[in-house]
């Protein structure tokens, strides 16, 4: 193996990190295999970003890990956005730049526990050193964003936001489920608007319109609609929600892109306090339902806000993908076809070799098709079998004072409710144990059986699973497959001798950082309960 | 040139294997003129001799099996694992699922079990190589006389001999249809028992009639003999990977594919899954019975 020089970064977060956590004791946990180790009190000061940028240079660092806020901050946030930017500007592949949360999962979740916290922010650098040694380069495809845009729903939001585009120099079709065109041209107030979208030539519109496929990513997508005068396929830069209420929109979409959505089955942005329009996926925006019906000034601006958080991401000259999955090991594969079945996307096929390959246009990335493979003939670029298994085993050896717990949380709900506990602690007091240790998986159906065999053999006590409820999964049914794996698992686990009650699953909405602060808690009561004598692993 | 020293050592199977190697009929005439059988079942010799290859079949089981197996490895250049129970403890492997006390309370009852000379059961069942180093695996239960073959040559010539990587479903000529559909539904209503189903189509995928079939679990290499005689793939050749145990990586692919509440309520889920590879899964025994150093 070429050696891979690796350079950390330990953020104080202003101090939020260190009053907590010992960050030079953490920062150890790099040990001889970081090439440079720097603590620093902010990751998003310029100057730190500076500094990494000539260590890449100097030290010809290969990967990079941020020990600080968590992975998801860097979505959220122009100056995480920005960091990673600069980074891969600086030559860094995106697979490399490997995030560590040690703020929300680690410093603000455990604030009366500085050792217990610190052997955790210890263990987290640990599995992220590991990861970034495991990550495999990713190879970006890139194209030139398309400046075309599919407004759904010819609301009063879709035409304000389609007025936007086109004066920008977008063409726009305008989908509605009905005769959206004729009832929003009766609204007096919007007429001027609703004249200018429909006669510009740029716009098109398709009334009873449903959406039947769908490919692509942010820039690049392939969209077929069917309608009365039959099927038609567009090629558009990004897509715009206009019809926050209606959730046929939303279910149609979900069957081949990542949406999250609430209880109302409508489409939920990353985070409506700081990004109200901004999706999952970063090509989809939704125009935010807060505007009461007939308030028009609310909805012009909501319309405003969603069409140019979609214009800034398509007026970059390039925009690069980075595909999910690696190619198919050949000398593995030999076409038994459960990956094809697993697959919600459709993404995976037999092509003529009689081997399963995948459409990246499709792949969303949710890795079922990884644990569905019996022989390990494909990967999940940014979470592979390798990682995910030397995560458990090195999480196993963290020193804790209580019970072990591994808590898999995946990256829809789980892990974001996760990071909202640390609002719950910070509000309520209330905590849980820091030997609690969490592992990001982009999906419930990313969760192997294997990783937790492994999980209780290497000696932790408890399993966690924190998985998307139902019918929120982004990849539709990744927590319903993961069900069906774990409750199979479970007659497994009893017939070695253990007690499967030391394994949960806890369904969570991505803001339910209460429940998720309870649902740890009660684990730990009930495996209190337990006698060792029901434990597995090294006795 | 010299005849190279051959052995054959038999631990704890049924020496099936051995028959699958008598199957290649007058091969092995002509294998016996570039060997010298110096130590076998078959032969007088009482003594493990010193030897250029020693075939080892059987999974250990008991003291003895430890001892003749340490001998086999010191005495030997090249050890071959023959077969499933040696490669991956094989179906005797099942009796890990059970205490070394509750598989002899079971067997002999209330009565004492005969001493004499008779060696003690090791903790659980094990692989060969969970003692000594293996230089070629040949899994399969029994192994293709061909495949035998072809690794004993290998052995011979000093060679190093590979087990094929890919599921058995390479090698099987059934057609799925279903299977390769992209749909929400699964590929059959229910999951039936082998005796349940009046008919079971011989050109169509075993997964597709709602039977459970461990050829996606299972490596290449069998030449796809059951799925031809028209009966699913039982897993005898172990996963493709050792690190992939064939139970889990079952639950993985299949509950997908097929019912899981179906899958849930076979009669035999454990039997089904780790049927030959238990000593080689992640926990390759109850848990009761450790993990320690004390086979």
């Amino acid at each position: 193996m070429r050696h891979m020089p690796l350079g950390l970064y330990v953020s104080r977060c202003n101090g939020q990190v260190d009053k907590v956590v010992d960050v030079e004791a953490a920062a150890a946990a790099a040990g001889e295999r970081a090439e440079v180790v720097r603590v620093v009190d902010d990751l998003f000061e310029p100057a730190v970003a500076d500094r990494i940028v000539r260590d890449i240079g100097d030290a010809e660092l290969d990967s990079v890990v941020l020990a600080g806020n968590s992975a998801d901050h860097y979505l959220k946030s122009l100056s995480g956005d920005h960091l990673r930017s600069r980074l891969v500007f600086a030559g860094l592949n995106p697979n490399k730049i490997v995030t560590a949360n040690i703020l929300e999962q680690v410093a603000l979740a455990h604030p009366d526990d500085p050792a217990g916290a610190t052997n955790k922010a210890r263990s987290i650098i640990n599995v992220a050193c590991i990861r970034a040694e495991l990550g495999e380069f990713r190879e970006g495809i890139e194209s030139e964003p398309k400046r075309a845009v599919l407004v759904l729903g010819a609301t009063t939001e879709g035409i304000v936001s389609a007025q936007r585009l086109l004066q920008l120099g977008f063409s726009v079709i305008v989908a509605d489920r009905g005769a959206g065109t004729s009832r929003v041209a009766e609204t007096d107030s919007m007429r001027a608007t609703v004249s200018y979208v429909m006669g510009h030539p740029a716009a098109e519109f398709v009334d009873h319109a449903s959406l039947v496929d769908g490919q692509g990513w942010v820039g690049d997508y392939e969209i077929t609609l069917a309608s009365a005068a039959g099927t038609a396929t567009y090629r558009v830069g990004g897509m715009l929600l206009a019809d926050p209420t209606d959730a046929e929109w939303v279910e149609e979409l979900r069957g081949h892109f990542k949406v999250d959505v609430d209880d109302e089955g409508r489409a939920r942005s990353i985070d409506p306090r700081t990004h109200p329009a901004e999706t999952v996926d970063p090509g989809i925006m939704v125009v935010p339902a807060y505007a009461e019906e007939g308030n028009v000034k609310d909805k012009i601006a909501a319309a405003d806000s969603a069409a140019i958080a979609l214009v800034l991401k398509l007026s970059k000259p390039v925009s690069v993908h980075y595909r999910d999955t690696s190619d198919v090991d050949e000398t593995l594969c030999g076409g038994c076809s459960t990956c094809v079945r697993t697959c919600a996307f459709g993404a995976c096929y037999i092509a003529d070799d009689g081997l399963s390959h995948v459409d990246v246009r499709r792949c969303r990335g949710c890795g079922k098709c990884v644990v569905s493979c019996p022989v390990g003939a494909r990967d999940i670029v940014n979470s592979p079998h390798d990682y995910l298994i030397e995560a458990v085993r090195s999480l196993a050896e963290a020193e804790t004072e209580q019970e072990k717990v591994i808590g898999f949380l995946c990256g829809g709900c789980g892990y974001p409710a996760g990071d909202n506990a640390a609002d719950v602690v910070a509000s309520t007091g209330k905590t849980y144990p820091a030997s609690f240790l969490p592992v990001r998986i982009p999906c419930g159906g990313r969760l192997d059986a294997l990783y937790v065999l492994e999980a209780f053999k290497s000696g932790f006590d408890g399993v966690a699973v924190f998985r998307c409820r139902e019918g929120h999964c982004h990849n539709l049914i990744g927590n319903v497959d993961m069900d069906r794996r774990i409750n199979l698992l479970r007659t497994v686990l009893r017939s070695r001798g253990l007690d499967d009650g030391r394994l949960r699953v806890v369904d969570i909405s991505p803001f339910e950082g209460e429940r998720f602060v309870e649902q740890v808690n009660d684990l730990y009561e009930s495996l209190a309960g337990s006698t060792s004598q029901e434990k597995g692993g090294p006795q | 040139m010299s005849k190279t020293r051959l052995a054959h050592v038999v631990l704890g199977g049924c020496e099936g294997c051995y028959v699958s190697l008598l199957d290649a009929h007058e091969d092995i005439v002509a294998l016996l003129e570039s060997v010298e059988l110096v130590y076998s079942p078959l032969v007088e010799e009482t003594e493990m001799q010193k030897c250029d290859v020693v075939l080892v079949e059987g999974a250990v089981t008991t003291a003895h099996d430890v001892e003749a197996l340490r001998e086999a490895r010191q005495k030997a250049d090249t050890l071959v694992g023959v077969g499933s129970c040696a490669v991956l403890g094989g179906i005797g492997g099942l009796r890990n699922l059970y205490g070394r006390d509750e598989v002899i309370s079971a067997v002999y009852g209330d009565e004492e079990r005969p001493g004499d000379g008779l060696p003690g059961l090791t903790k659980r069942v094990r692989p060969l190589s969970d003692i000594v180093k293996v230089d070629i695996n040949v899994p399969g239960c029994a192994p293709k006389t061909e495949t035998l073959l072809s690794a004993l040559d290998a052995a011979i010539a000093g060679e190093e001999w590979e087990m094929p990587r890919r599921n058995m479903c390479e090698e099987c000529k059934r057609e799925k249809k279903a299977l390769l559909q992209h749909s929400a539904e699964f590929v059959s209503d229910s999951v039936y028992g082998l005796m349940e189903l009046d008919q079971i189509d011989p050109e169509r995928c075993f997964l597709e009639q709602g039977l459970i079939c461990m050829g996606p679990m299972t490596r290449e290499g069998c030449g796809a003999r059951c799925t031809e005689a028209n009966v699913p793939c039982r897993g005898c050749q172990g996963p493709s990977r050792l690190d992939f145990e064939q139970g889990a990586k079952m639950v993985d692919a299949l509950a997908a594919v097929l019912p899981a509440g179906g899958i849930m309520y076979l009669d035999d889920l454990i039997g089904t899954g780790y049927r030959f590879s238990m000593p080689v899964s992640v926990f390759p025994s109850v848990v009761s019975e450790g993990d320690d150093e004390d086979v």
